[in-house]
């Protein structure tokens, strides 16, 4: 070790201190760095704290251990270890030892040689303890007491001709010292009985000896590679031996942390930290890793904060010093749909919960569910409400298609088991015939109105195709007056180019024209390069538009000019105009595109959008068995188990809602509403949900006697279709024995089961209105109970069965009475 | 500006584990001082973050690794594991004392001790509901053991199903969570293990209902380093299990499970994705409740979220520093993040 070395030491009492030695001892000063200002007498510690130096010393040389006095309050007190053995006390400036005499103090051995260690007591701040190198006839450790009368008196001292290479004092064990000597011997000495040794360990690891902060009975040693890990209840051996890879230079106990021991090796950039675990049974492992300060060069020394959690300076070779946290491994984890929580150092947890705005940029599509949930989606009778609920733009449109199949079919009254046909099914492309429509269509030149005289667009119409249109909602395309309504309500809905497009595909450019001149003056340019249209084949219109359509920004009016510049029947520019509605494109291709080319179109977009996972597509496809595959493309890459399930439980006819697929995903969804408790949810989402499959959920409870077994309720049903309803069966009907009685107000039991008159018309004749405060409930484990309402009262004051001499804890048995 | 709230939790040593129940209503947090503690959300409390202490016991005579809670259809029930080679199974019960007290006093009650582990065991985690009342411990020794409570009203029984040697020690354990019947049960083990050079550090596990054991899936893609966390993904409706496992980086694993003609399923693990924003090791991996955003927490201080965008690809949408003072988002995600919030 060459005297250059430089180390590093935080005061043991001072928060915002700490000195750095080598050829000179300076003081330095911490502070948390302040904006951006910088100052030029700081130096960088990290990214948020910088030291300031206070004080230089140089006079002394060759320092070969330093110890700071850890008296509360005080100024900084050094106690310098020097080559000669001398122990010099010192201090930075002017303080309150002057007048004790304590600074400037040397302590000198009878012999000079090298100084090893020095250390004051934790315990009694007033002992400082040297070890020193081998001499003939002395001892090798000294304990001073430095305010006795005489000034620096020896209190003890051991280890006659011995070599004390490290030592330290226990935490808890008052004046006892360990020290490492002789190249083979630890040594618990008791300063009370200096004379022998209270315990040693033959040992060679003797360097760096020290005690952990927390621990009683842990020390730690090194030699060359290899740390040990004693406890002095049972300091035959060490209790741990932890092998490293290069030779190790320093080791310190974290004071912050329980048995955390940081360890530097030779020639690293990085500190090793190794975790003791420890039981009470003596019996030890450990979990190890390194940190890297984040500096380039190799770290000669460190030193924990004594008081920050995990806080550590690195020194370097080249001097510079670093401010290091260690994190903590941080654990995680994240409560349902409501927060995150990780740890945050050793004992504080930090939470995001989902009222915090920042929980909303996470995008956690659960939590957008339950918001849904809550407000009542998908339990709403008319589809079109369920898409109100909803900001989303294609989830709405799924609903109002939903709803327009569903108008559709029943003004159509079509037989057939989906009510929700796609457009496939519509024109007759099901499976049996995929690359043809059941319906031929005919060709109509029909004149474009404002482009000249002799100028046609050909348009195909059909009675399916007719139908498709209107679900596709451009059933005005073929009909003026609509269509000029329709223009008008997107006009005002300021979708102005879209109106233009509805406008020109419905072959009316006067109208388009007027729209864009009447709209802002970017449209109006627009305007003027519509008016020049002309159908020649050859001009320069078309030309100009083809090469400067595509820097237009909206594609409606990049699609205006596709359709305007095409090739007699090739609208390919059109149909791939990706940004625009896949409604709006599927109406086009009706509208313009013949049968064999209109097939091709639907076939290649519907897989298109069954790979994206558009729901877009289900309008193509309709509630068939063909939108399964698209469905659950659009749940695996959104995750909205929500719309999925509840399109599903809406739409799918019955055969198709019990299969695997749709039974796994509405099963999914019910779990999710468990898990929100939204019970009420989950329960009216299943009586939507059964009374759409054919599979009817059985009776789950009967009332029967308890004599006869038979049953109450059908029996008093029977006799129970006169006009006047009995209201209580209070014996059973069969055997005439009185039914149990409520164990609180001692009245027999029975079903108070007026058929309401008022509510009991004729669509809902069976339905049963009692009150559910007289309702039977008891409990599953000592079988007595009463009326609900009752029970209810009883346990708001108590917790046992009410019943006498029983003991249950009913209510406490029953997982769910933590909400009640 | 953005600052999370902050629970002191007066433990005395190292938190290492939070764990929610079904509802995200309690939190449990064990720790190093051996302890266990039970938190309960209260909204109307907003020190603490809401969170108020409601139970502290000390539950081992070691560190405690793990706690985890049961469904609570099994009542309110937690295990926990420790580094004093037990695991311990707990349930909430009302107290004899204070009979006539207003609100009873609930206290945790020890119901069984697993002793069968000869080392320290690392993790424990309950079965989906769906397959009953199931715990399964991994320990360093590398056995990973299943139990079976056969009886859920007597929680202080338990049967050793079966026991799965690994080659590694164990460090973490997850279930597939299955909602329903026709998925098969799957298991997937981690290990920490620094040495062994050359073998996989993750090992699945799937049951077999015709033979009643559990078998290793042969096909898994290797992981090099050591694992410290894993976790299947909630699948709520997805075609496909998702497994994260928290190594160097975060490797994302797909699994198919294909059913063949005969009833048998075959299994295809493909390699997803792989996170390595953290440039350190990642200590801790979490997923949202539907399991298309995952939260992990790394070496370098930070807690960062990801999200599954366009099928495929997954993204950081959020870095948070674990104090909790400074919030990252990334620019190209901004415009991304802001339509979501508009909802």
């Amino acid at each position: 070790m060459s005297s250059v070395r430089l180390e590093v030491l935080w005061s043991p009492v001072h928060k915002d201190k700490f000195i750095t030695w080598g050829t000179e001892i300076s003081l330095y000063e911490t502070s948390e760095k302040c904006g951006d200002i910088r100052r030029t007498d700081y130096v960088d510690l990290s990214e948020t704290s910088s030291a300031r130096l206070l004080a230089t010393n140089s006079s002394y040389h060759y320092v070969k251990a330093v110890d700071i006095h850890p008296m509360e309050g005080s100024e900084i007190l050094l106690a310098i270890g020097q080559a000669n053995g001398k122990v010099s006390l010192t201090t930075f400036g002017p303080s309150n030892f002057d007048f004790l005499g304590i600074n400037g103090m040397d302590m000198v051995p009878k012999h000079p040689r090298q100084c090893n260690v020095v250390s004051w007591c934790q315990n009694d701040p007033q002992l400082i303890a040297a070890g020193l190198d081998r001499y003939r006839s002395d001892h090798c450790v000294l304990v001073w007491d430095i305010q006795s009368r005489t000034g620096a008196a020896v209190v003890a001292e051991m280890g006659l001709s011995d070599m004390a290479h490290s030592l330290t004092w226990l935490p808890d064990h008052h004046k006892t010292l360990v020290v490492g000597m002789n190249n083979k011997l630890l040594k618990m000495i008791d300063l009370r009985d200096p004379s022998k040794a209270a315990c040693s360990s033959q040992t060679k690891a003797v360097y760096g000896v020290t005690a952990a902060p927390y621990s009683n009975f842990m020390l730690a040693s090194y030699l060359e590679s290899q740390v040990s890990i004693w406890d002095i209840r049972a300091f035959e051996k060490p209790v741990l031996t932890l092998l490293q890879s290069k030779p190790i230079t320093k080791i310190l106990w974290c004071p912050t942390r329980n048995n955390l021991l940081g360890s530097l090796q030779r020639d690293t950039k990085s500190i090793y930290l190794h975790y003791i675990q420890q039981m009470e049974e003596l019996d030890h492992s450990v979990v190890e890793r390194s940190i890297r300060p984040g500096v380039s060069h190799q770290i000669t020394s460190f030193s924990w904060h004594p008081l920050d959690e995990n806080r550590l300076l690195a020194i370097t070779l080249s001097g510079l010093v670093t401010d290091t946290y260690v994190s903590e491994r941080i654990t995680l984890n994240w409560a349902q749909s409501t927060s995150i929580v990780w740890t945050h150092g050793q004992r504080t947890l930090q939470s995001v919960s989902c009222t915090d705005s920042v929980y909303e940029m996470l995008g956690d599509i659960s939590a957008l569910m339950k918001l849904r949930a809550t407000r009542g989606y998908g339990l709403q009778y008319e589809m079109e409400e369920n898409g109100d609920l909803v900001d989303d733009e294609n989830l709405k449109l799924i609903w109002r298609w939903l709803g327009a199949t569903k108008r559709l079919s029943d003004e159509f009254n079509i037989n057939l088991p989906t009510r929700h046909l796609g457009i496939r099914s519509v024109l007759g492309m099901d499976k049996t015939t995929p690359s043809s429509i059941s319906t031929k269509s005919e060709a109509v030149l029909v004149p474009f109105n404002g482009a000249g005289s002799n100028c046609n667009a050909k348009v195909y119409r059909s009675d399916v195709r007719d139908k498709a249109l209107k679900l596709c909602d451009w059933s005005f395309i073929h009909n003026l007056p609509q269509l000029l309504h329709a223009v008008e309500s997107l006009q005002s809905q300021g979708e102005v180019t879209k109106a233009v497009a509805v406008a020109v595909f419905g072959l009316q450019l006067n109208t388009a024209i007027k729209l864009l001149s009447s709209s802002t003056s970017e449209h109006t340019t627009i305007s003027m390069a519509l008016s020049g249209y002309s159908n020649d084949n050859e001009s320069v219109w078309r030309d100009a538009c083809i090469a400067s359509r595509l820097k237009l920004n909206d594609p409606y009016l990049r699609a205006v000019f596709a359709f305007l510049t095409a090739d007699s029947d090739n609208y390919n520019s059109v149909l791939e105009e990706e940004e625009m509605a896949v409604t709006d494109r599927i109406a086009f291709a009706l509208a313009y595109l013949s049968d064999s080319k209109l097939v091709e179109y639907l076939n290649k977009l519907t897989d298109q959008l069954t790979v994206d996972g558009n729901l877009a597509g289900l309008i193509l496809t309709g509630m068939s068995s063909s939108a399964l595959p698209l469905l659950q493309q659009y749940l695996d890459s959104t995750g909205d188990v929500q719309s999925v399930a509840i399109f599903t439980m809406k739409g799918f006819p019955p055969s198709l809602l019990e299969s695997n697929r749709a039974q796994y995903w509405i099963s999914s969804y019910r779990e999710l509403l468990d898990m929100w408790r939204l019970w009420d949810h989950r329960a009216q989402f299943d009586i939507q949900h059964n009374a759409r499959t054919s599979l009817k959920p059985e009776q789950q409870i009967y009332v029967t006697c308890s004599f006869c077994m038979k049953t109450l309720s059908s029996n008093a049903f029977s006799r129970n279709k006169g006009p006047f309803p009995r209201t209580k069966v209070s014996c059973c009907p069969n055997c005439r024995k009185p039914q149990p009685r409520c164990s609180i107000c001692l009245i027999n039991m029975g079903t108070p089961s007026q058929s309401d008159a008022s509510n009991c018309n004729s669509n809902n004749g069976g339905m049963k209105i009692n009150t559910f405060s007289s309702w039977y409930t008891w409990c599953q484990t000592c079988r007595h109970g009463g009326h609900s309402k009752h029970i209810i009262q009883w346990f708001e004051d108590h917790q046992e069965c009410p019943v006498t001499g029983c003991t249950c804890r009913c209510l406490s048995l029953d997982a769910t009475s933590f909400t009640v | 500006m953005f600052e999370s709230h902050s629970v002191s939790t007066d433990h005395k040593d190292l938190i290492h584990d939070v764990a929610f129940d079904h509802y995200g209503r309690r939190m449990a947090t064990c720790s190093s001082d051996q302890f266990i503690k039970v938190w309960e959300m209260d909204s109307d409390n907003s020190i603490d973050g809401g969170w108020k202490l409601s139970a502290t016991w000390k539950a081992h005579s070691g560190s405690v690794w793990k706690v985890t809670w049961a469904h609570p259809e099994f009542g309110q029930v937690l295990a926990s594991c420790s580094f004093d080679r037990t695991a311990a199974v707990w349930e909430e019960i009302v107290s004899e004392q204070n009979i006539y007290s207003q609100t009873g006093q609930k206290h945790w009650a020890k119901r069984t001790t697993l002793v069968d582990s000869r080392m320290s065991v690392m993790d424990i985690k309950f079965a989906p509901k769906s397959l009953g009342l199931l715990l399964a411990t991994c320990s360093v020794d590398g056995i990973i053991r299943i139990y079976e409570a056969p009886d859920v009203m007597n929680l202080a029984q338990w049967t050793l199903q079966q026991e799965v040697p690994c080659k590694h020690q164990a460090s973490c354990i997850s279930w597939n969570p299955s909602y329903t019947r026709p998925e098969v049960p799957m298991l997937a083990v981690g290990s920490d293990e620094a040495a062994a050079a050359g073998s996989s550090r993750v090992v699945v596990l799937h049951y077999s209902s015709y033979v009643r054991r559990w078998h290793k899936l042969e096909n898994v893609p290797s992981v090099a380093d050591p694992v410290h966390d894993i976790s299947f993904a909630p699948r709520l409706g997805r075609s496909y299990d998702i497994l994260a496992i928290a190594t160097r980086d975060i490797r994302l694993f797909s699994i198919c499970q294909l059913v063949g003609s005969a009833g048998t399923s075959r299994f295809e693990v493909t390699p997803f994705a792989t996170l390595e924003d953290h440039n350190s090791t990642v200590w801790r991996v979490s997923w949202n409740s539907v399991g298309n955003v995952l939260v992990s927490s790394g070496d370098d201080g930070s807690v960062r979220i990801w999200r599954l965008s366009k099928q495929t690809s997954w993204k950081c949408v959020g870095t948070i520093k674990s104090d909790g003072r400074r919030l990252l988002l990334p620019e190209v995600m901004n415009a991304a993040s802001l339509t979501l919030a508009k909802h």
